[in-house]
């Protein structure tokens, strides 16, 4: 099965891959995993007033699986959280022309997105009421 | 089993147009015929939907079956017939490989019976994806250190082969957790024939242990073959 090319754009320069430090209390973090491939794709955003400054990603997995994360963290930065919770795996399928066997990866990064979303709500929502 | 006769008696014969008996050949003109697809694997070897399986049995009975729909025995067939001997035959071998092979065995199950219990989410392990996601990472620093220092690529080579060990290890632990479910799944199975209705909340919460077990040592799995890759590729 061959790549698309933006698919292989993205992994052969990937955009914002790395790490903020988890504990920050401006960054939330989203860990998640694909059981049927093993995969796994860990997505953090920064968060300023309301709003996604910056974001990183570090995932180990197949191409299509990076590509994905590598697009989500572009679509991010600069949406508040609303606007970024309302990004669905179809559109990156589209962006990115996957093929029905590597939609999971699409799943994977929406996943992500969420996941990083709630862990930056659960933080922030603890920190008013101690 | 009442049902495969069922479904099979519901065919007639391509050649001869007669009903069919319930056996892979016409009892009338005695062509060969297709394998009912809405046979599973189990049924395929007439076996109950169990999960541990007596693997010389097994073996036993793909080479009966292999024989009668071998395509060496219908070279002077008609096309017909040569095409249905080639298509019931490697239908056979994806059943014998699928049901020889614990893991892809219990896999197969658990798709097969989500058809019925709907809707067995796997759940991830938030501990476990996060313990993998060091280890990659530690790996990926492994392998851009390489020859420039060669005392830190020496130190890490050493944790990564302790975590390759313990990786290893957890592994066959779960494998062990995963087979011993076999069992109580069969039993159930066997209750199962009784009082059809009586288990389900059990044979759900079943599959559903397997079904974790099987996702958590499919992590344990790549992360393995990352680490056995790495450490291979990267010497110090």
């Amino acid at each position: 099965m061959a790549y698309s090319n933006k698919v292989i754009e993205h992994y052969n320069n990937p955009r914002n891959m790395g790490s903020f430090a988890k504990d920050e209390k401006e960054i939330g973090t989203g860990i998640v995993g694909a059981p049927e491939c093993g995969d796994v794709m860990k997505l953090q955003i920064k968060v300023e007033s309301g709003r996604i400054v910056d974001a990183k990603f570090k995932t180990f997995g197949c191409g299509s699986a990076i590509a994905s994360s590598s697009l989500a963290t572009e679509w991010m930065k600069g949406k508040t959280l609303d606007e970024a919770e309302k990004i669905k795996n179809t559109e990156i399928v589209q962006e990115l022309s996957l093929p029905p066997v590597k939609i999971h990866c699409s799943v994977l990064a929406e996943d992500a997105i969420k996941a990083a979303i709630a862990d930056y709500r659960k933080k922030t929502d603890n920190n008013g009421s101690i | 089993m009442s049902d495969e006769k069922d479904l099979l008696a519901r065919s007639l014969c391509w050649n001869c147009h007669s009903e069919l008996g319930g056996e892979y050949f016409c009892d009338h003109c005695i062509k060969i015929q297709p394998a009912p697809s809405q046979l599973d694997y189990f049924q395929r070897f007439s076996l109950p939907r169990h999960l541990t399986i007596n693997l010389q049995d097994l073996e036993r009975r793909f080479h009966e079956l292999s024989r009668k729909f071998h395509p060496d025995l219908f070279q002077r067939g008609s096309d017909q017939e040569k095409a249905i001997s080639l298509e019931n035959s490697a239908l056979l071998n994806t059943a014998y490989r699928t049901l020889r092979d614990p893991i892809l065995r219990v896999e197969y199950l658990i798709r097969l019976e989500e058809g019925a219990v709907k809707d067995i989410p796997a759940k991830a392990p938030a501990d476990l994806l996060e313990e993998i996601l060091e280890l990659q990472e530690s790996l990926e620093e492994y392998k851009q250190v390489g020859k420039t220092a060669p005392e830190k690529s020496a130190d890490l080579r050493k944790t990564l082969l302790v975590e390759q060990k313990r990786i290893g290890s957890r592994k066959m632990v779960l494998e062990k957790d995963l087979f011993s479910l076999f069992e109580e799944w069969d039993r159930l199975q066997d209750q199962h024939l009784f009082k059809p209705d009586g288990q389900q909340a059990h044979r759900r919460s079943l599959l559903q242990r397997m079904k974790d077990l099987l996702s958590a040592r499919a992590y344990l799995k790549t992360v393995l073959q990352d680490l056995d890759e790495g450490l291979h590729d990267h010497h110090p």
